[in-house]
């Protein structure tokens, strides 16, 4: 039981949070255009709908109030078909409102996932829906064309209410004349939101048994006043076919806080219908059709069928897994796949001629690839989810700044490893926030004297290049003044050099040290020092590089370069001396044996090559990194030509072992204070012998190259 | 090194030897001098394993090792203390440490013994001491050097 309701809050918080996330997309795009579509009228009515619904049914009384608030908000746009009719303050004011109501709703939603007590708080903003609705209706009966009026329709509501109380009997007994089978059911006394506890019922059961059902009262969706009603008579649904009873009975029994049922024949309706009783299943559908129609003229039936419709689909596509089991998972194909090379590389299989071995074996590679393949691909999610909340933070930001500045998203749909795109979230809001703060220019003059948009723009993009991701926030903002950079950090005492010394890029590089902070006065946003350093921790813990460009007076550019997954490459194995190292196939080009004469040494000592026509350089990996071996001429050894970025040279290794898949393993935490990352070394790997071997990156490599010179 | 955390060291122990507590200590030679790691951050002995050697990190650093799956970082305990490199002998051995879930493996000359301390440690005598949070005479007259983990993890 505990394992069921701890199953049920997991889904509550699931469905809740990807319902807030939806809202909040909606207003930002309604925001935006300034006006609200029918359609996403509808949607947010839908949201709050669901929410209100699934949180009175796991009683969470705060939310199921505000949001029925809400939705009681957006009953008065939806009748007035839009929002046009708001003046510029009004709307300003209403999205303000639906914003920290997000906010809210999404701090509680937080706080049940923590097991924190909820806050009652909500009167303000219950207030504050209030007072808007007034001002609404104030201001809808003033331009007396759009007719309707929410007092209108609430009168009506009322006189309809009433015209029902009288014949509710009538109703009944009307609906018992239609149907075969009525089902009663009495629900928890005072467990509260009688009606909507019946509308979660009618749902399950359009779920379980289709719309072949009516009930009563039939407006428990949109009435709250029927709960009274609910309490004192009980709630019926009405049943034709006898088979659907049993599955009907299974779904009440489930719904929480339900006291009784009972299931009671209507011998008038038998007898009425007797005629009709034995035809075929299309007659009683098109009845019961007949009669939802009849009874529920109203939108909002409607769109609950069509809603639950619409998640019958999604519920059979797609479910939802714990994140663990996929770890799991991951590390288990990850061993089958070293177990694999173990077992068909096993030293004991040397020399023997194993044509059959040979040929399952090769099967056994390629279903594992493909079940590597779809592992991996079960834990890619598109990035646009982390894009879209930097919307938010662009909007927010702009507001309190009096920044104008539109956020455009390139390439949202890139996917990426899901531990991945969870752990950019922070450091990506963190270099958001540093460009609506410090990039974007404060005074709209500034902008236009250099002949820039008065708009600022901040430009968010992902994109694949082979084995990473990269991911771009650039601005069109002030730049990053190298001046003031160097005099802050001379202050901060961080500078390991004389100032004159520094290169742009190097004094770049100091905006990620620790302790730094460009602006002068701490804001709510940025300025505390710390941010881009921890951007650069967090970037570096998933494997990743966080480079900085930027020009005075014409903007700035981050580039997070993110490798696609932690787990697994394929590699080529090289020998240098006793050591062994992994380069990932995806930088390999050639690799190629030459002789000393083809070797061109130039003034400095270096040594180039020549390959294809293009001149690369040769980096000896045994020199590099200080390694003893007997090979040290070029006709013994081998070259390896790769290429990173725009970086391309020749590697020359002791011999090339072979290729291999392997799974990659961050190095030691404690070694992450040897800045070994620096120095090309990306991650190691277990060999199928229990040896070690260091995974090149090819890009690093090549830096530290240079920089040794 | 600041002198604050020598002082502070020095209270928590000499609160901790009023009330006689004993601690568990893991006693090993490194450069003819004892040494103790309290127990807690010990997780196991291993001996005569395969190193891989990393480039381009100091020369303390002797490289990883493969534990059943896990890679360890391994330091040799005499290189870091006194600059010299250690030679392999018989009793050569790498005790595998766990500070603040940090795994790391330390390279000693030889590993005596588990015992209870109950003297009290007296901080040491010269600052030079890297990683020495206090010293004690032990019951066979012997002087044991007390390792602080934390540092040794932390400082680079």
């Amino acid at each position: 039981m505990n394992n069921d309701s701890d199953n049920m809050i997991d889904m509550y918080l699931y469905e809740t949070n990807s319902l807030l996330e939806q809202y909040e997309e909606i207003m930002l795009g309604a925001e935006k255009a300034k006006l609200f579509t029918t359609d996403d009228i509808n949607e947010i009515f839908r949201i709050m709908h669901t929410i209100k619904g699934s949180s009175a049914m796991m009683e969470f009384d705060s939310l199921t109030k505000l949001a029925h608030r809400v939705e009681d908000l957006f009953f008065i746009f939806r009748n007035n078909n839009s929002t046009a009719s708001l003046s510029e303050p009004m709307r300003k004011e209403l999205f303000d409102l639906m914003f920290r109501i997000n906010d809210f709703m999404r701090d509680e939603v937080a706080k049940i996932e923590n097991g924190e007590p909820l806050s009652d708080n909500i009167g303000s903003f219950i207030n504050d829906i209030n007072s808007f609705i007034e001002k609404l209706n104030g201001n809808v009966s003033e331009g007396d064309s759009n007719g309707k009026t929410e007092k209108d329709s609430g009168v009506a509501a009322k006189k309809e209410d009433a015209a029902k109380k009288l014949d509710s009997d009538g109703k009944i007994e009307e609906y018992k004349a239609k149907s075969h089978f009525t089902i009663k059911i009495k629900f928890d006394d005072g467990c509260g939101m009688e009606n909507l506890r019946a509308f979660m019922i009618v749902n399950s059961l359009t779920d379980s048994i289709g719309d072949k059902f009516s009930f009563y009262p039939e407006d428990v969706e949109g009435n709250p006043k029927t709960s009274n009603y609910i309490v004192d008579n009980g709630f019926f649904i009405f049943l034709n076919d006898e088979a659907l009873i049993d599955k009907a009975v299974a779904v009440i029994k489930s719904s929480p806080s339900v006291a009784s049922y009972e299931v009671m024949p209507n011998s008038d309706g038998v007898k009425k219908d007797s005629a009709a009783d034995k035809k075929s299943t299309s007659a009683s559908t098109s009845k019961s059709g007949t009669i939802s129609a009849a009874s529920s003229k109203t939108a909002l039936k409607k769109k609950s069928s069509q809603q639950s419709s619409l998640m019958q689909k999604t519920k059979q596509s797609i479910i939802s897994v714990n994140l663990s089991k996929l770890d799991s998972l991951m590390a288990i194909v990850g061993e089958i796949v070293i177990t694999e090379s173990m077992v068909t590389a096993s030293p004991d299989l040397k020399g023997l001629k194993l044509d059959n071995f040979t040929k399952s074996a090769r099967q056994l590679r390629k279903l594992t690839d493909e079940l590597q393949d779809i592992a991996m691909s079960i834990r890619m999610v598109p990035i646009s989810g982390v894009f879209n909340k930097m919307k938010r933070i662009v909007r927010d930001m702009g507001q309190n700044l009096h920044k104008d500045v539109r956020l455009t998203i390139i390439g949202e749909d890139t996917e990426l490893d899901k531990t991945i795109v969870d752990s950019i979230g922070d450091p990506l809001m963190h270099i958001v926030r540093n460009s609506m703060d410090h990039g974007i220019e404060e005074d709209v003059n500034e902008r236009t004297a250099l002949g820039k948009d008065p708009q600022g723009e901040i430009i968010l993009e992902a994109k694949h290049t082979g084995s990473d991701i990269i991911i771009t926030i650039t601005d069109d903002g002030a730049g990053v003044d190298t001046k003031k950079v160097l005099e802050k950090a001379s202050r901060n005492g961080i500078l390991t050099k004389p100032e004159s010394e520094y290169t742009k890029k190097e004094i770049l590089a100091l905006l990620l040290v620790p302790g730094f902070s460009t602006n002068e006065v701490v804001t709510e946003y940025s300025g505390r020092g710390v941010g881009m350093d921890v951007v650069k921790q967090n970037i570096e813990k998933v494997g990743g590089v966080v480079t900085i460009t930027s020009e005075v007076g014409q903007g700035t550019c981050v580039t997070l370069k993110i490798p696609l997954t932690l787990a697994i490459v394929d590699g080529m194995e090289v020998a240098v001396g006793q050591s062994i190292f992994t380069i990932p196939i995806t930088n390999m080009r050639q690799s190629f044996k030459c002789t000393q004469k083809d070797i061109i040494v130039d003034s400095a000592g270096n040594e180039i090559v020549e390959r294809m026509g293009d001149f690369y350089p040769i980096v000896r990996l045994h020199k590099l990194y200080n390694i003893d071996t007997d090979i040290t001429e070029v006709e013994d050894g081998i070259f390896i030509w790769v290429e990173a970025s725009d970086k391309s040279y020749c590697l020359f290794v002791d011999n090339l072992i072979g290729e291999q898949q392997v799974v990659v393993k961050p190095l030691p935490t404690y070694l992450n204070g040897f800045s070994i990352k620096n120095a090309g070394i990306a991650g190691c790997t277990i060999l199928g012998d229990g040896n070690i071997s260091i995974i090149l990156d090819i890009l690093n490599l090549h830096t530290a190259s240079v920089s040794s010179l | 090194m600041p002198d604050e955390s020598f002082e502070t060291e020095n209270e928590n122990i000499e609160t901790d030897s009023q009330n006689i507590e004993m601690q568990k200590y893991l006693t090993f030679m490194s450069n003819n001098l004892v040494y103790g790691i309290p127990i807690e951050n010990v997780v196991e002995i291993i001996t005569n394993h395969n190193i891989t050697k990393l480039p381009r990190v100091p020369d303390y650093v002797k490289g990883i090792i493969n534990l059943r799956g896990q890679i360890v970082p391994i330091i040799d305990m005499k290189q870091r203390i006194s600059k010299e490199c250690s030679e392999k002998t018989r009793g050569t051995c790498i005790i595998i440490l766990n500070v603040n879930d940090i795994s790391i493996g330390i390279l000693v000359d030889a590993v005596s013994q588990v015992i209870n301390i109950e003297n009290k440690i007296s901080a040491p005598p010269a600052k030079n001491h890297e990683f020495i949070s206090g010293m004690t005479n032990l019951p066979d007259g012997t002087v044991m050097f007390c390792l602080n983990c934390e540092l040794l993890v932390n400082q680079k």
